[in-house]
């Protein structure tokens, strides 16, 4: 049986999906999370307002989800916050 | 013997550079772990920057105290003050590194202040009858138990993280050291205030391995946050 996934492997997921595409769709990026759409949804708004991704509207009302610096900064980071759970026993 | 001696004779300025150099070691931690908290706004890091910002605040005021004391501005109050401010902090900061390590355990969900919640009132609530209870008896005996209790817990939880994941993670066998030392600065320090009317050599021993305690976590955070 898999490992059911930590919170920061989810966000960490979903942060690399965006930066693979630069920019990606809604239903896409729910796919690829691998979450239910209602854990996709708290997922994507707490990753909004603490700064990580964007959620961009063009002209025609198409949305799509892009990374921001802070979004970025998580996951170069990541390893460092990731080794440093894992080592201290938090 | 004369450099026991020397240390002997200059205790209380000892105590002060003791108190400022944990106290610098302390803010350098939380500086960090405050970082990386923002960054992932993981709860095991928050309630690890509270502890060592507890212990910090404890040695400032002891370091701030110590100063008026040498330069006797304080006279009597010098003790109820240490008592009321670094007692607290201290308890405090023990019952922070606690949960540290068991708040995943717990199930404990995020909450909007990590300094003032419903689960932390009950730390603030212990800690404040720990320390009445130690004032009104002139004793620091409720101190000493809740804390010898305390890192008896992070003791057993330290070792069994070492045991599972050990060879993968190697700060978590000088974590579980620094836990060790922390029990045992505790046990010596209840027996040395309990039983040994605060002999000058426990307590410097104990000095020591505080010292020691602290630095353990600042090698390890420098070095866990130093990779990429």
């Amino acid at each position: 049986m898999t490992k059911k996934r930590e919170r920061l492997e989810v966000i960490r997921d979903i942060l690399n999906s965006i930066k693979e595409k630069r920019k990606i769709k809604p239903t896409r990026l729910l796919y690829s999370s691998n979450l239910s759409p209602q854990m996709f949804k708290t997922y994507i708004n707490e990753l909004i307002s603490k700064g990580f991704i964007n959620l961009d509207i063009d002209k025609k009302e198409k949305k799509t989800f892009s990374l921001t610096k802070k979004g970025f900064e998580f996951l170069s980071e990541y390893r460092v916050i990731e080794n440093f759970i894992e080592n201290f026993g938090l | 013997m004369l450099f026991y001696n020397l240390i002997v004779e200059n205790k209380e300025l000892l105590k002060i550079i003791y108190a400022l150099i944990i106290t610098i070691i302390c803010f350098f931690i939380v500086i960090k772990t405050n970082k990386l908290f923002k960054i992932s706004s993981h709860q095991g890091i928050r309630y690890l920057r509270n502890a060592f910002l507890f212990y910090g605040m404890a040695f400032i005021v002891r370091y701030f105290f110590g100063v008026l004391h040498f330069h006797n501005s304080l006279g009597n109050i010098y003790s109820f003050l240490i008592k009321v401010f670094f007692e607290s902090f201290i308890i405090m900061a023990g019952f922070f590194l606690l949960y540290s390590l068991l708040w995943k355990k717990l199930r404990s969900k995020a909450n909007f202040s990590s300094l003032f919640n419903k689960e932390i009132a009950l730390f603030y609530g212990m800690t404040f009858v720990f320390v009445f209870l130690d004032f009104i008896w002139h004793t620091g005996a409720f101190m000493f138990i809740s804390q010898i209790i305390l890192f008896l817990c992070a003791l057993i939880i330290s070792f069994t993280n070492y045991k599972n994941n050990g060879k993968r993670h190697k700060f978590l066998k000088f974590y579980f050291m620094a836990m060790l030392l922390s029990f045992t600065a505790w046990i010596l320090n209840a027996l040395a205030a309990l039983y040994f009317d605060w002999d000058k050599g426990i307590m410097m021993g104990i000095y020591g391995i505080n010292v020691i305690f602290f630095l353990l976590f600042l090698y390890g955070i420098i070095k866990v946050t130093k990779i990429k």
